[in-house]
């Protein structure tokens, strides 16, 4: 390295010194996640799912986005013994790194809610917003799940919103094809 | 400046359109070429970026170009930015006619300045494709491979294209651009005897296509590769030179901050050479190789 390059690189010390504090992570617990998408009184009982090779080919045909994991954290809820729906949790890809939100799922195959557990972005904060959130409720397999469509862009982490719709659309694409016939 | 230049120029704005970049757009994955995606409206980020030119084949050459740029989303597809251009330079053994008159060294000093805009047609994350373009103005008042005084403006338009494919751990970039360059050399007292030093005005045109992949291998890191074709023309000579660059960059970007390594070899060029030369690379305005790190901040 010559003296040049060396001397001079001391330029990116200010720099490193103005660089913003680090957002917040991770905001909620699978736990408080399951409390907020269904009643206080709802039970929760793991059914994790394994997928082989044929199954995330057909969740991909039929969803258009890959299934990346071959393990998918599923529970059946039930409240008073009467069946409530399925709590699931996913990660999608965001810009720079996943991002970790839960759906709940009605036994019709529509979405109850869906909350962010963590995300970790430079821009697109609002996906925790309610009113953002609140675009998913109601949502089933016969409908477009086109953003700007089904649910509004948020500008700067669009790659964030499009992958959390995708996301949701293969979950309910998973309660259609092996937990609908559990119900 | 020769009224074929000029007219040269004029035809090769208006076919282009809009081209290239420079100075704009988000986060970079790549040393050189640019993705398509602009900040949102707002959002600022800070960048300051170190490149490294390094060899001419003969005697020594590094040339150190530093730029410290400013970037505001002033809505979501449209983008202004604002650089300041400092260099240092160490050449030694090296004479070449009508570029370098000799050994030069300059530890610091401010080079230039350069304005810049982006507009995003298609969004990469939401259309099939996303299309930029990009307009920049530099101003410099140095020449940054002799190290003399030079005033040089250029106008670059540019078109940047981008691709997401698995979901966004796999990114395709696609660029072209052209440049229209006015420049006027200060005259050099105690030339060498026959050095060739013109300092009448030439206008120069330079076109670049680049195209780059990057795939996500862990959250935040990217890997990626990039190739650059360049190639410029100026009226006494027709096509004055061409180059072809490659290579490798690693990328990690967090909620805040980014930075980007890169390193571009010459893998081949043409046109113009001097006497002593011993490859077929292009060296005069080019060199050997190339080591850029970027830094960014976002606010």
């Amino acid at each position: 390295m010559s003296d040049n390059l060396f001397n001079n690189s001391l330029w990116f010390i200010p720099m490193a010194l103005v660089a913003a504090p680090a957002v917040a992570a991770d905001y909620l617990s699978i736990p408080q996640a399951q409390q907020l998408l269904f009643s206080s009184q709802a039970q929760f009982i793991e059914r994790p799912t394994l997928f082989n090779g044929d199954a995330k080919d057909e969740i991909k045909h039929k969803a258009g986005t890959r299934q990346r994991q071959d393990q998918q954290p599923i529970w059946r809820v039930e409240e008073n013994g009467e069946f409530r729906g399925w709590f699931i949790v996913d990660d999608v890809i965001g810009k720079h790194e996943y991002i970790t939100y839960a759906v709940g799922i009605s036994p019709e195959g529509e979405v109850l809610g869906m909350e962010v557990l963590s995300y970790r972005e430079t821009h697109g904060g609002q996906v925790r917003e309610q009113a953002w959130r609140d675009q998913f409720k109601g949502k089933h397999l016969g409908q477009p799940f086109k953003l700007d469509e089904d649910v509004s862009n948020i500008s700067g982490a669009t790659l964030s919103c499009r992958n959390l719709l995708d996301g949701v659309k293969r979950l309910l694409t998973i309660q259609q094809l092996y937990l609908a016939k559990d119900a | 400046m020769k009224t074929t230049s000029l007219k040269l120029s004029a035809l090769a704005m208006i076919i282009t359109g809009a081209l290239m970049q420079n100075a704009q757009a988000g986060e970079d994955l790549f040393g050189y070429v640019k993705g398509a995606e602009s900040l949102p409206k707002d959002a600022v980020e800070l960048y300051q970026k170190v490149t490294v030119r390094d060899g001419k084949s003969i005697g020594s050459y590094q040339g150190i170009d530093y730029e410290t740029e400013l970037e505001y989303g002033y809505s979501d597809k449209f983008s202004v930015s604002a650089s300041a251009k400092f260099m240092s330079l160490d050449a030694k053994g090296l004479s070449v006619d009508g570029y370098l008159p000799g050994d030069k060294n300059i530890g610091f000093k401010t080079s230039g300045a350069e304005l810049g805009m982006a507009y995003m047609f298609l969004s990469p994350a939401k259309d099939d494709l996303g299309l930029q373009a990009s307009l920049s103005l530099d101003y410099d008042w140095v020449d940054k491979h002799s190290g003399y005084d030079k005033d040089t403006l250029s106008l670059e338009m540019g078109l940047q294209t981008q691709k997401y494919m698995l979901e966004g751990e796999l990114v395709w970039v696609g660029n072209m651009a052209v440049e229209a360059t006015y420049a006027d050399r200060a005259a050099i007292n105690n030339l060498p005897e026959d050095f060739d030093w013109p300092t009448d005005p030439e206008m120069e045109i330079e076109l670049k296509f680049g195209t780059g992949l990057s795939y996500r291998f862990a959250p935040n890191w990217f890997v990626s590769a990039e190739v650059l074709y360049e190639t410029e023309f100026e009226t006494e000579v027709g096509q004055e030179r061409w180059s072809w660059f490659a290579g490798p960059s690693l990328h990690y970007g967090s909620a805040n901050w980014w930075a980007t390594l890169t390193w571009l070899p010459q893998l081949a060029g043409g046109g113009e050479q001097f006497d002593g030369q011993d490859t077929d690379l292009h060296l005069i305005e080019k060199t050997e190789q190339e080591i850029r790190l970027k830094v960014a901040f976002n606010f």
